[in-house]
């Protein structure tokens, strides 16, 4: 915008700014900020994730921990997708439909979806079935507005051609509002992705008995801060690797739609 | 839309509330048919939210735990911005702040701002610090994220026009880079005041004196569940309030996007 | 004496590890008060002599003068209008034409002078209080020629301005500029694809070559206006008409077809 840098440049200060992160880190504890408890130092963060990879905390080993926290999250994204979608493009479709939904789903969308945690444990215990309704909770919303949307913005003239030849109802949305949504669709996905495995660490953190959420707030408990901050790291990793996947999902999709 | 349009829908979205609520009431007073310890009935609700409101549930009177948790949403959102929209627009504008501070923003963008709860409670303990820490944590990101896109997205001529006439330094900011950048600020707010909330709430729910996320809490301990739709209830509609707050503020703080006048 | 001085100036473009020549020993004077046309291919480079001369590009090699103070930033000093208009859609017509001025130090009640001025020459009275996406694209550019001429610069900058409007705007908008060259004559260098809006408007018309753009001739139009008196037609419908017009104008066509036909690989 204002100046330009050369790549050289860009490095270097990118660089100079990691390091600094990192340096700002270790001075904070050699400045006695916090007591060495509170605030371990970076090789010291990562040498408690590797580990946790071998050694069991709170009951479990990290890979442990992370298959709990991913099958919850597997249901609850899978279901707000399988359902989201459809009803999306549907909506999308039948005006009244739209009309009736709408109003449902305004209620209940400024619910924060950790605020659902005390009925899903009511309802489905602590398990699998209480997360899985906050992960739907948190990824249902994305999902279906960006169908919606998609189905919405598509081409009249597509919508007018299917209905000149004589397309029914159920084939206009399958065969022409899907395919030309698809890019809005992904971009639900990513989002609801990335808001359902943040709803996933909520409600791990309070109401379940095993995976990352658990695991941070028994570290807690424990004033264990080095495998707090090892676990932080883990859940944000994990986030990025989904995101970037359903990244590839939609390049590969773009690709074979232009093919 | 034509109005004939505009109210058949509203006619339908009442018709439907109207039908649930019917279903509701019909579904646990009338015939009995769910558990009352697993979903309320109508009249319980109704019972909980006068009692919380006139005698208090979990340490206070409703409003006092709507206004706590206000208050906190209020600061950490208020500290966040106020940080991260300069932040965002300062990264925008200089490729060099970009690159110097996009590391330390790319470690820490993918924990999710529930994650640092635990963190946040390790080193502040149980009080509003805390709470606050992890709001500001939350709404930070996409206040920055949100700032810089919209400073990038401020088209280039728009840009050299304003350096061809020599405005420089505070001026550039104040009267260029904030204007051509606020509808993407106010993305960036509306996403921040969404994530307070969501964040405030599940800070509360872990351990807190006051607040809605208390009274959720106090209810699911009680086993309440009367109480606990009306804590729900109450998130909602705060946090459609103060969206529809911001809302506001958006139309009045950009006068210049409207009609077609002159040819 | 604000003259612009183009020096042996090359520039060259770096684009994936590759060197791309745009501009090749460019030497050209523009002298004070003088209304110099530029036209060539696409690609030539006229747009970056231009930019040079803003200061919002600088050489590779060779030095561009204003006023014979080498270019550093750009600056009210050298007004810019740009094609895309580049007004403030925050501000209103007025506050549009007001910005630069408040830079200049210039008082409240000479600036509302001022852009009353402007906004009356250029036929804006009753949308100073309007949004520039309320505007045609007639209007926007006249905000934006009215803006720079507010500055009263020394050097005045064009960049294709009439380029984004339609056939007949453009007409007007060319008509309203020659009026205002005459009557308020400074330095103009002017960047256009289109040769008779060239012709009709500079006292000299610079011709480039196609990539890597050098100067290949210049034509001084400004002697044969003078003696055809051009300026006692008001329409420009009459002026294009004239036999010294036509001429001129088929003679820099044909200068620049070969450039084209250089490019026709």
């Amino acid at each position: 915008m204002n100046d330009q840098l050369t790549r050289q440049q860009f490095w270097r200060l990118t660089a100079i700014g990691t390091v600094s992160f990192f340096a700002f880190w270790y001075l904070a504890r050699a400045l006695h900020f916090a007591p060495p408890q509170f605030l371990p130092m970076p090789h010291e963060v990562v040498m408690k994730l590797v580990d946790l990879l071998y050694n069991p905390f709170a009951g479990h080993v990290l890979s442990e921990h992370m298959l709990a926290s991913l099958t919850r999250f597997g249901m609850g994204f899978g279901l707000a997708a399988l359902i989201g979608i459809p009803l999306g493009l549907a909506m999308g479709w039948f005006r009244l439909l739209d009309d009736i939904v709408t109003p449902l789903f305004d209620g209940l969308r400024f619910i924060a979806p950790v605020a659902w945690v005390p009925f899903a444990a009511l309802w489905f215990g602590t398990g699998v079935g209480g997360p899985t309704l906050i992960i739907f909770a948190g990824a249902f919303p994305p999902c279906l507005i960006n169908a919606y949307r998609g189905a919405r913005n598509v081409d009249v003239r597509f919508l007018e051609a299917a209905s000149m030849l004589g397309v029914g109802n159920l084939r206009t949305i399958t065969e022409v509002l899907f395919p030309a949504a698809v890019p809005s669709i992904i971009a639900g996905l990513r989002i609801g992705a990335g808001l359902g495995w943040m709803s996933l660490v909520g409600a791990e953190l309070i109401v379940a008995s095993s995976g990352m959420g658990n695991l941070i707030v028994r570290a807690q408990s424990a004033i264990a801060t080095d495998t707090v901050m090892a676990g932080m790291i883990a859940i944000g990793m994990v986030g990025v690797v989904i995101d970037v996947l359903i990244r590839r999902l939609e390049r590969w999709l773009l690709k074979h739609r232009n093919a | 839309m034509t109005q004939q349009a505009s109210n058949r829908k509203t006619l339908v979205g009442l018709t439907t509330v109207v039908l649930v609520l019917a279903l509701w009431y019909l579904s646990t007073s009338v015939l009995g048919l769910i558990n009352p310890s697993r979903f309320p009935r109508p009249e319980e609700v109704g019972a909980a939210f006068n009692f919380i409101q006139a005698e208090g549930y979990g340490n206070g009177k409703l409003h006092q735990h709507v206004l706590h948790s206000l208050q906190l949403v209020a600061m950490g959102f208020g500290v966040a911005v106020g940080v991260g929209v300069p932040l965002g627009l300062l990264m925008g504008y200089s490729r060099r702040a970009e690159a110097l501070i996009n590391p330390a923003f790319l470690l820490l963008r993918p924990i999710p701002p529930l994650a640092w709860i635990p963190l946040a409670i390790v080193w502040l303990g149980l009080d509003d610090a805390s709470k606050i820490l992890v709001i500001f944590v939350a709404a930070f990101v996409p206040s920055v994220i949100n700032s810089y896109t919209g400073v990038r997205n401020i088209e280039a001529p728009v840009m050299e026009a304003a350096r061809m006439l020599g405005i420089r330094g505070w001026r550039m900011v104040a009267e260029v880079l904030v204007p051509g950048s606020l509808p993407m600020i106010f993305t960036g707010l509306r996403l921040s005041l969404q994530a307070s909330w969501t964040t405030l709430v599940a800070a509360e729910l872990i351990g807190a004196l006051y607040g809605l996320g208390s009274i959720l809490n106090q209810a699911a301990q009680d086993i309440f569940p009367a109480m606990i739709l009306v804590a729900m209830a109450f998130v909602g509609i705060s946090g459609a309030t103060t969206t529809m707050l911001l809302g506001m503020l958006e139309n009045r703080a950009m006068p210049w996007r409207k009609g077609r006048v002159a040819a | 004496m604000a003259t612009i001085e183009f020096s042996k100036v090359t520039r060259v473009f770096k684009r994936d590890g590759k060197d791309f020549l745009i501009l090749d020993g460019i030497n050209l004077t523009v002298q004070d008060q003088e209304f110099v046309a530029i036209v060539g291919p696409s690609g030539c480079g006229k747009t970056t002599c231009m930019r040079m001369a803003a200061g919002l590009d600088f050489p590779s090699g060779g030095t561009v003068k204003v006023n014979n103070t080498v270019v550093t930033e750009p600056g009210p000093d050298r007004a810019v209008v740009f094609q895309q208009f580049a007004l403030f859609p925050w501000k209103s017509v007025h506050e549009n034409i007001d910005f630069g001025l408040r830079s200049k130090g210039v008082s409240k009640e000479e600036r509302e002078k001022l852009i009353a001025h402007y906004i009356e020459l250029m036929n804006l009275k009753g949308y100073e209080s309007a949004y520039p996406h309320q505007l045609s694209g007639g209007m926007q550019q006249r905000v934006a020629i009215a803006r720079a001429y507010a500055l009263n610069p020394q050097v005045l900058l064009m960049d294709e301005p009439f380029g984004a409007l339609d056939a007949q705007t453009r007409v007007v908008m060319q008509e309203e500029l020659v009026k205002l060259a005459r009557k308020n004559p400074r330095t103009v260098l002017f960047i256009t694809h289109a040769v008779e809006e060239a012709v009709y408007l500079a006292d000299r018309v610079v011709v480039m070559t196609s990539r890597p753009g050098t100067i290949k001739e210049i034509l001084d139009v400004k002697s044969v206006r003078e003696a055809e008196q051009w300026d006692h037609h008001s329409r420009i419908e009459d002026v294009m008409d004239l036999e010294s017009f036509v001429h001129l104008r088929t003679r820099i066509w044909k200068s620049l077809r070969e450039e084209h036909a250089g490019t026709d690989h």
